[in-house]
C-alpha cells in the first residue's frame, strides 16, 4: 500500500502535463447502506458514496472525464469484511488498475486504494467492485463512469453526434434474499483466487432503471422530458443478471449509434435494442410529433428466455404541461393487478374503442374493441407472466399498462 | 490437445503452447493436409461428467477417439477443404449429425454404425455441429461441438459453451421427459469451469501484443451468455445471430443458444486478464466463485 501512495504522488504532480486535465474522484465503500424499494420494504445494500455524509446509492455516482484526461480514482474502504475492489468495466485500463483482486490488488478496511488510467474513447463504461462480484454487485457496488469529448460538449465523440441533453438508465434487478446478512457478510480469504460463499438461486423481485422501480420510475429525474425534433441521447447499460428487451415508442426515431464506448459504424435505426448484462448502448432519439409516452423495458431471463417482469420509463415530448400534470391526468387503471383470468379497464370518462395485449416478447395475443363502458371487465385465459396491455382510440395508443398474470 | 482439435489447428496450438516433439511430428502431417479432399473421424461416445461439486451425470460427446471425453470435437478446417467426415455410434442410441449453417444432415446412424458425410463451407467463419436425432434432448445431453473453417494461420481459440441442469439431464437420460423449467447450475466452456478451464490450451488465450487472436466461440446450451473481456476491445467477425453486427467494436458480447461468433483481438496491452459470463449467475456453481464460465487470458510484452 505504501507503494500505491508513493504511486498516488507522482501520479498527481506529473501526469498534468501528459493528459489534458488531471481528474479526481473518491469513491467510499460502505456495506451497511440501506434502500427502500417501492414497496416500502427496506434492504441492506454495499454501496459507493462520494463523501461520508451520504449513503450509498443504487447505482453507485455517475464519475466523469473527458477524453485524454488522467483520472486518479480513490477507493476509501470503511467497510468491515470482505474487502473491495474498482473494475473499470470496459475501460480497458492495465492488469495493476483492472480491479481484480487476486491480479491487481485489494482494498481492505480503512485503506486507500488508487487507480490510474488515461480516459480512452468518449462512452458509457461502468465500474464495480470484482471481489465476489455475484454478491457484491448485486448489493449494489456498480455505478456508470461517462467519458464525454475530451472539450467536454454535447457531441457523442469527436467528429460524432451533436445533442441536447443525455439520459442515463441503467438497469440491474434486486433480489432480495440475497441482501440477508447470511449473503453478504461472507467469508473472504485473502490468500485464496477461489472462494467459498453462500449463493442462493437467483429470483429478484424489484426490477430497477437507476435504482428505481415501478411508480418511482415517475419522477421527473427518471422521465424522458424532450422537444418535437429535438436530439437527445441516451445511454443505455446493463449491469443486472437478466437480459433487457428495450422498446421504443416508434416517433421516438430510435438510432443505435454506440455500443460498449464505441461507435457503430452502421448505425442502425430500430425501435427495438437487447441489452445483455455488462453490455452498453447509446441511442439517439429525434421526436417527431408530440408525444406521451413511455420506453418498455422487459428484463429477460437468460435461461428460459422468458420475460419476468416489465417497466416503464415515461416520455414526454412537448405540447405537455409537465410532467406531474401528465400523471394526474394519466386516464386509465388497470385492476387487480396481478390476477387471475380477469381484470378491469376503469377509463375516468376518456373514450377508447380497442384494447390490444401483447406477451413479454411483444407478440400480440389478445384483441377487444371497445363496448363504452366505464368499468370494461377482460376475461382471458392466458398462461402467467407479464402482459402489456394498449388502450387504443383511432389506432393511436393513448396509454400502455402493465399487466402481470398470476 | 491433440486428441481435441482436429486437423488444421495442431500446427497453430503447437507454435503457442511449445508441446512435445513426438506431437509436433503428428502436427506436421496434419499440417500437410491443410487443402483439398482430407478424411476425418469422430465417435459418439458416452460416459460419465462429474461436477464440481462431486455429483455423476451421464453425459455424451462427438469425440476424436473411441475413449469417452467431456469435451466436443473441435473441427478446424482450411477453408479449400472439402471434409469427409466419418461418425462412428459408440452409444446404445441411434443419433444423426447435423450442421444446419452448413446445410449439412447424416442418415439415422444405428449403435454399432457409422456414416459419413461431406462437409465444404463457402465461407470463413465458425459453425456447430449437433446430434439432431430426439433434438433438444440429445443436444442437452451434451452432443453438439463446432466446426471452425479458416483461411490464416492466426492464433485461435476456441469456446463452447454450455450449461447443465442436472434435474434435465437426469430426466432426459431415464424417461426423455422435462418436468420444470430450465434452470441450469453448472456453466461450462468445453466441458471445463474455472480454474479448469485455464488448463485447456485450446480454449485459454496465449499470445503477444500486436498478434492477430481468433476466438470462435459457439453457444451449444440453451441460455443466453454475455462475455466480457477486461483489459481489450474486441471486433466480431462473425456473428450467425446477427449478421449486421459484424464490424462492432465490444468489450460485451451477447450469444444467443445455438448461436456461434468468431472474434478478432489485437492486443495493444501486456497482462493477464480475466474473460467471463457477465451474467455473474454463470461465473458460480456449487457456492464456489469464481467457478463457471470464468477464465484468464495472457499476453506477453
Amino acid at each position: 500500500m505504501t507503494r500505491r501512495i508513493v504511486l498516488y504522488f507522482f501520479l498527481m504532480s506529473s501526469f498534468v502535463s501528459v493528459g489534458q486535465q488531471m481528474v479526481n474522484h473518491q469513491l467510499i465503500a460502505r456495506n451497511l447502506g440501506e434502500k427502500e424499494m417501492h414497496d416500502g420494504i427496506v434492504l441492506r445494500t454495499f454501496g459507493f458514496a462520494q463523501s461520508f455524509s451520504e449513503q450509498p446509492s443504487i447505482p453507485g455516482p455517475t464519475l466523469y472525464a473527458n477524453e485524454g484526461d488522467s483520472v486518479v480514482l480513490d477507493l476509501f474502504n470503511v467497510s468491515q469484511g470482505a474487502p473491495h475492489t474498482i473494475h473499470l468495466h470496459g475501460l480497458d485500463v492495465n492488469q495493476e488498475n483492472d480491479g481484480v483482486p487476486h491480479l491487481s490488488f485489494e482494498v481492505h478496511h480503512m485503506e486507500h486504494g488508487y487507480y490510474y488510467f488515461v480516459a480512452p474513447h468518449p462512452g458509457t463504461y461502468f465500474y464495480h467492485c470484482h471481489v465476489v462480484s455475484t454478491i457484491h454487485v448485486q448489493a449494489g457496488m456498480y455505478g456508470v463512469f461517462i467519458v464525454k469529448p475530451a472539450d467536454g460538449s454535447n457531441i457523442t465523440w469527436d467528429g460524432g453526434y451533436p445533442y441536447s441533453q443525455d439520459k442515463l438508465y441503467t438497469m440491474s434487478e434486486i433480489d432480495p434474499l440475497w441482501h440477508e446478512d447470511s449473503v453478504m457478510e461472507h467469508d473472504h480469504d485473502t490468500t485464496q483466487t477461489i472462494h467459498e460463499v453462500s449463493i442462493p438461486e437467483y429470483h429478484p423481485s424489484y426490477f430497477l432503471v437507476n435504482g428505481q422501480s415501478e411508480q418511482q420510475l415517475l419522477e421527473p429525474d427518471i422521465a424522458l422530458q424532450t422537444a418535437k425534433e429535438e436530439v437527445s441521447f441516451l445511454r443505455m447499460a446493463n449491469i443486472g443478471y437478466l437480459a433487457n428487451r428495450v422498446t421504443f415508442p416508434e416517433e421516438l426515431n430510435a438510432k443505435i449509434i454506440s455500443t460498449d464506448g464505441r461507435p457503430i459504424v452502421n448505425p442502425e435505426i430500430s425501435d427495438t435494442l437487447w441489452i445483455s448484462p455488462g453490455e452498453r448502448y447509446g441511442v439517439l432519439i429525434e421526436p417527431i410529433v408530440d408525444l406521451i409516452d413511455s420506453i418498455e423495458i422487459s428484463y429477460v431471463n437468460m435461461n428460459t428466455l422468458t420475460s419476468e417482469d416489465i417497466q416503464y420509463v415515461p416520455v414526454l415530448v412537448s405540447g405537455t404541461n409537465g410532467l406531474n400534470e401528465v400523471l394526474i391526468k394519466r386516464p386509465f387503471e388497470l385492476y387487480p393487478n396481478p390476477s387471475a383470468d380477469q381484470f378491469y379497464i376503469k377509463s375516468f370518462g376518456q373514450a377508447y374503442d380497442c384494447i390490444k395485449i401483447y406477451d413479454a416478447m411483444g407478440r400480440l395475443v389478445h384483441i377487444e374493441n371497445h363496448d363504452n363502458t366505464e368499468k370494461k371487465s377482460i376475461n382471458i385465459n392466458l398462461a402467467e407472466g407479464i402482459y402489456k396491455v394498449e388502450i387504443l382510440l383511432s389506432q393511436c395508443v393513448l396509454d400502455t399498462l402493465k399487466w402481470i398474470k398470476r | 490437445m491433440s486428441y481435441l482439435i482436429k486437423p488444421f489447428d495442431k500446427f497453430i496450438s503447437m507454435v503457442f503452447l511449445k508441446e512435445s516433439a513426438i506431437l509436433f511430428l503428428c502436427i506436421t502431417t496434419a499440417f500437410n493436409s491443410f487443402s483439398g479432399q482430407i478424411s476425418d473421424t469422430i465417435y459418439i461416445n458416452s460416459g460419465t461428467l462429474q461436477t464440481f461439486n462431486g455429483s455423476s451425470l451421464p453425459y455424451k460427446c462427438f469425440n476424436s477417439s473411441n475413449v469417452f471425453d467431456k469435451r466436443n470435437a473441435i473441427l478446424s478446417y482450411s477453408i479449400s477443404d472439402t471434409v469427409s467426415l466419418t461418425i462412428f455410434n459408440n452409444d446404445i442410441s441411434p443419433h444423426r449429425i447435423s450442421s444446419i449453417e452448413l446445410g449439412v444432415t447424416s442418415g439415422l446412424i444405428s449403435p454399432g454404425m457409422n456414416e459419413t458425410v461431406s462437409i465444404h463451407s463457402a465461407a470463413l467463419g465458425t459453425f456447430i455441429y449437433h446430434d439432431s436425432e430426439n433434438y433438444p434432448n440429445n443436444k442437452i445431453l451434451g452432443l453438439a461441438g463446432m466446426i471452425v473453417f479458416r483461411n490464416n494461420s492466426s492464433a485461435s481459440f476456441y469456446w463452447n459453451l454450455k450449461e447443465l441442469d442436472t434435474l434435465w439431464i437426469n430426466e432426459i437420460s431415464s424417461n426423455n421427459q422435462l418436468s420444470a423449467e430450465y434452470n441450469p447450475k453448472f456453466f461450462l466452456i468445453n466441458g471445463n469451469h474455472n480454474p479448469d478451464i485455464t488448463g485447456d490450451s485450446s480454449a485459454r488465450i496465449v499470445g503477444n501484443v500486436g498478434d492477430t487472436i481468433h476466438i470462435h466461440i459457439a453457444n451449444t446450451g440453451n441460455a443466453i451468455h454475455s462475455i466480457h473481456f477486461h483489459g481489450y476491445h474486441l471486433k466480431v467477425e462473425q456473428s450467425s445471430a446477427h449478421p449486421g453486427h459484424e464490424g462492432r467494436i465490444k468489450d460485451t458480447f451477447p450469444i444467443n443458444p445455438m448461436e456461434v461468433l468468431t472474434l478478432e483481438l489485437v492486443p495493444h496491452q501486456p497482462g493477464e486478464y480475466p474473460v467471463h459470463d457477465h451474467n455473474l449467475i454463470a461465473v458460480t456453481g456449487a457456492n464456489i466463485y469464481p467457478n463457471g464460465m470464468f477464465l484468464t487470458m495472457l499476453i506477453e510484452p
